[in-house]
This record gives structure tokens, sequence and C-alpha cells, in this order.
């Protein structure tokens, strides 16, 4: 497909997991990519590698996305490495599980710095070149723990809760200037980052609560991220899109036992 | 660019787009501020379209230095934050159209960016084309 081709497209947190994915979807929908990566080059640039492998074209670039003045310069490394800024994928992201009683703050601050400050930072750094442009597009990755309770997963959940209302404001600040803002919020992913939630029974438990009873695979999510990137979604923003399998449709267990 | 000639008809564009407004209701003179109701995400708007224009790259903070012109903040207003007498010389140099007599001693800083019209825009801009092009 080319529906992405002639953008340029930097993915935050691509060397693995879902960003992995929402790269390789870019690409493979015409975009070149810069993938983001914060300490593991080697899988960032093996998403480079498989990305020019198919015929297309990607750089690998570091960067701590919690720190504004490396979000800046990875957005400015982008643009010059590949001529350009058109799509911007907020994906990075970090969780501390733990309950709230016995959290320490530097716990939830950190969720808070990587989620929500990576989003905020790379969104701003990027921001100016789109409003010159009058195009452009933002994608932030949330997840429907941002609308919905989980044990243990508070700080995580406040982080992607404060994306969804950023992602709202943004997209009100930002549509006048032609630049649309959503996200999309995944239900589970079996991917690293939530190896804990699923070590007890491979995620049987939480299987039988998912209306479609199977966990998302990384190219699910990425599908519908390039979707919302694409021209097919040109009239779309402001929206929190959940890909989920039907998990937050549903009241309680969604059955009388 | 430096075509400033062309300046003043893409500029008025730029704010009537920016504003969704007629080009027919944004004169030379309407106030941005006052008379037009413009919002600082309307200003933004206003000078980012500017940009893709006229290739003049002006901040929203530029216009505010550009008007107060370099004088310190104890000297444009008094303690009741009133717009000095050597404030009003300066707001003159950036704001021809004003009344400094009129406004003597009851200009309060918090308003004088409501004094700022479409043509003092224009100016700033061809300022700073030909400033970028002599540096
Ligand atoms: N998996 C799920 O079930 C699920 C559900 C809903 C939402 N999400 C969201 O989806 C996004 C991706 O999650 P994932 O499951 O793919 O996680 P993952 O497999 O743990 O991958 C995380 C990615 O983020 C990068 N990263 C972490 N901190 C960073 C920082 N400060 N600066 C730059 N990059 C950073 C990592 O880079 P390195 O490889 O260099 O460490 C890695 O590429 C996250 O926002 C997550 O909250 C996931």
């Amino acid at each position: 497909m080319t529906k992405l081709a002639g953008q340029v497209a930097l993915v935050t947190g691509a060397s693995r997991g879902i960003g992995r994915a929402v790269a390789l979807a870019l690409a493979d929908d015409g975009a070149h990519v810069a993938v983001n990566y914060r300490s593991r080059a080697d899988e960032a640039q093996a998403v480079v590698e498989e990305i020019e492998k198919a015929g297309g074209k990607a750089v690998a670039l570091a960067a701590d996305v919690a720190d504004p003045e490396q979000a800046a310069a990875l957005v400015e490394r982008a643009r010059a490495e590949l001529g350009g800024l058109h799509i911007l994928v907020n994906n990075a992201g970090i969780t501390r599980d733990g309950l709230i009683y016995t959290m320490a703050p530097t716990d939830w601050l950190e969720v808070m710095r990587v989620n929500f400050g990576g989003v905020f930072n790379c969104t701003q750094a990027a921001m100016g070149h789109f409003m010159a442009e009058r195009a452009g597009v933002i994608i932030n990755i949330s997840s429907v723990m941002g609308e919905r309770a989980w044990t243990g997963e508070s700080a995580y959940a406040a982080s992607k809760g404060a994306i969804n209302a950023f992602t709202r404001n943004c997209a009100l600040e930002l549509a006048r200037f032609g630049v649309r803002v959503n996200a999309v919020l995944p239900g589970f992913v079996p991917t690293d980052l939530v190896d804990g939630l699923l070590a007890k029974d491979g995620g049987k438990a939480i299987k039988r609560r998912i209306p479609l009873r199977e966990f998302a695979t990384p190219g699910q999510i990425a599908r519908v991220v390039a979707f919302v990137a694409g021209p097919d979604a040109d009239y779309m923003t402001g929206e929190l899109l959940r890909v989920d399998g039907g998990a937050a449709a549903v009241l309680g267990t969604g059955r009388p036992d | 660019m430096t075509d400033t000639a062309a300046f003043p008809a893409a500029i008025q564009e730029a704010v009537a787009d920016a504003l969704g407004l007629d080009e027919t209701e944004v004169t030379p003179l309407s106030t941005l501020i006052g008379d037009l109701g413009a919002e600082s995400i309307d200003l933004l708007d206003i000078l980012f379209r500017i940009e893709r224009k006229t290739g003049v790259k002006i901040q929203a903070s530029d216009i505010g230095n550009h008007i107060q012109g370099g004088i310190p903040d104890s000297e444009f207003g008094d303690e009741n934050e009133i717009i000095t007498p050597v404030g009003l010389a300066q707001l003159k140099k950036a704001m021809p159209q004003i009344d400094t007599e009129e406004l003597a001693g009851k200009l309060p800083a918090d308003q004088v960016m409501s004094l700022f019209t479409v043509q003092n825009l224009v100016d700033l801009a061809v300022l700073r084309a030909t400033a970028t092009v002599d540096a």
C-alpha cells in the first residue's frame, strides 16, 4: 500500500512491542520512519533493517522522550535525516505496578515523566513544524487503563488518563492549523511491558474477561494506528479509539456470576 | 521572499482567514484584539499564516517586545502599571496611529496590545523581512 507515500513518521519507543509494529505498519503503507528507542540500539537497528529489507526507508534514533531537550533533538534529527516530518506516534511508555498504599512517590512520578511527559515533549517539539505546514498527524498510544481501573495500575492509569485529556486539548488547539490529534487505546497486548500481568497463568484468567477472548497482537494495534495516520481518517480528530477486544465495553463481568 | 509590497494584502488575508472574517471586514486600521476579537490562539494562527505567505517568522512574544522597544518594565509603566510618558513615546514609534495626548496617564500596561492594528503588524513584518536581508 502507498497511502502514506511521501510521508515521514516518527515513532517513539519503536525498538520493541507495539511501537515496533507501528513502525513496520507505517513503513508498509509507504512512510519513511524514524525508529526511536531509549537504550536498546540493537533492537531498534533490527527494526530499521526489517523495513529496509522490505524496500522501505528508516533510521534508528536514540532519545529519552521524558527529557524535553532530547525530545526536541529527536524531532530535529528525524526531520534532518528523513527530510521532514508528517506523522508523530507517541508510543514510548513504561509502568511501575504496585498498590497505591505502598507506592514510592518516585514511581508514579517516573511513570508520569515518561508516559505523559514523553507525549507532551514530543508534541511540543513537533507541533511548530506541523503548524507551519498546516498539516500533520499526532497519534498518542494511550491505554484502556486510562479509562477503567485495574488493581496495581494506578500510576500507569493516571498517566494514560492524562494522555487522554491532553489528546482532546491538543486536538482543539491544533485543529485550526490543519493538524489532527487522536489517541489509540490498546487493551492487553503480550509485550515485555505486561510480563508481570501475564506471568501467573499466561494470562488465561484475563482472557476470559475479554469478549473477543484473545489478546491483541501488536500488529492489530498497529493497523488501527496506520488507519488513523492515513487519509481515510482525515476528518477524525480529538478521538480516543479503543482497540481492546471489547474489554472496556463490558459492565462488570458482563454476566450474573 | 522579500517583496514587501505584497505584504499588506497577504497579511490582511492571513488575518481574515485565521479569524474566519470577510477580507472587507479587515482594514489596516482594525485593531487585532480590540476590533477583530483575536485571542492568543488566533494570533498564533495569524503568525503561522504570515510565515507561510511571506516567509517572515514572527513569534507571538516578538510583538510585545517590538511594541515595548527594549524599554525595561520599570520605565515602561509606573507603579500603578500605567504607561509612562517614556513608554508612550516608544508606543508611538511602533503604533504611529495612537493619540498619545489622549492616552497620557490612563493607558494600563495590559491594554497596550489591544491598540495593535493590522497595519502595525504589516510594518513589523516588513521590518523583519528587511532586517533579515541586512543581517
Ligand atoms: N502491552 C500492552 O498491553 C499495552 C496496553 C495498552 C497500552 N500500551 C502502551 O503501548 C505503548 C508501547 O508499549 P509496549 O507494550 O510495546 O511496551 P514495551 O514492549 O515495553 O516497549 C516499550 C518501548 O518504549 C521505549 N521506551 C521506554 N521508555 C522510553 C523513554 N523514556 N524514551 C524513549 N523510549 C522509551 C522502549 O525502548 P528500549 O527498547 O530502548 O527500552 C521500547 O521501545 C506504551 O505507551 C504502553 O503504555 C501497551
